[in-house]
């Protein structure tokens, strides 16, 4: 049972920016999905937000200018 | 050839101590057990010494544990020869991991729950209660992960008086309501109890 679909991930510098992606994320309705930030990626913060390729563009624009990301990669 | 161990009708810890010794001489192991927490405790001093494991299930219930410890891996280090008797059981109590910040703690407990998908081996129960079953109605945000949990045969379940407490019995989205008999037989059965 592993998930096939194509995931993308934003680091953070802080948790905070996180939290704060999450809520703007939450409150457009753009699913998306914190999770742990995975062992293969490193960051200094322990979490990231996981969402389906597709929604890639949306989720730049709806974050872009109210929080500071430190990079968008591939699951 | 592997050097074969038969410790079928022995007590943990001897076949842990049997495998360890075999593997401080031989690169190749394969241990015979008839129980699954010595398979549990096999495994782990498998994957502590850097060997990779391989596990058949026999018709006869017995397991054949094959150990293969990679070339240059020291068997030497010390190492705690650890028994457990009894399944990993872990125990939500809360829909916060640990206290001090509410925000903080909701977002470690989905971390939490996402990282068990992945624990090797699963737990056998994850049991909710007190908030923790909040995590288990609808609208949680960690249904699927816990939808995938229960999938894998990972047992749920979930505090009847709670989910009443609660007003959201009829909210229940995954894993079986379940009471204090239940819930206290279970997490004094196991033999590892995390609670996060």
């Amino acid at each position: 049972m592993r998930d096939t679909e194509e995931y993308h991930v934003i680091l953070f510098d802080s948790v905070h920016h996180a939290l704060r992606s999450e809520k703007i994320l939450k409150e457009m309705g753009i699913p998306h999905k914190l999770i742990p930030v995975p062992r293969h990626i490193s960051s200094d913060c322990g979490i990231c937000l996981r969402f389906t390729a597709d929604l890639r563009t949306r989720i730049e624009e709806a974050l872009a200018g109210k929080v500071e990301i430190r990079e968008i990669r591939l699951l | 050839m592997a050097k074969i161990i038969d410790a079928k009708g022995l007590a943990c810890p001897e076949p842990v101590i049997l495998t360890k010794k075999a593997l401080e001489q031989e690169n190749k192991v394969t241990v015979i057990v008839d129980n699954e927490p010595a398979v549990e405790n096999i495994r782990r001093l498998g994957t502590t010494m850097g060997c990779t494991l391989q596990m058949e299930k026999k018709e006869d219930g017995t397991y054949q544990i094959h150990l293969f410890r990679e070339a240059g891996k020291s068997a030497a280090q010390p190492i705690e020869v650890s028994c457990t008797t009894g399944p990993l059981v872990i125990a939500i109590s809360s829909d916060k991991m640990g206290r001090g910040n509410d925000e903080l703690g909701y977002v470690l407990i989905r971390s939490f729950i996402h990282t068990m998908l992945s624990l090797e081996p699963l737990p056998h129960t994850v049991i909710f209660y007190n908030t923790g079953v909040k995590l288990t109605v609808k609208d949680s945000e960690v249904l699927d992960d816990l939808k995938k949990i229960e999938a894998s045969g990972v047992s749920i379940l979930v505090c009847g008086t709670c989910l009443n407490y609660f007003g959201i019995t009829k909210d229940l989205n995954v894993g079986v309501i379940s009471n204090m008999y239940d819930i206290a037989s279970i997490m004094a059965a196991a033999g590892r109890l995390v609670i996060p």
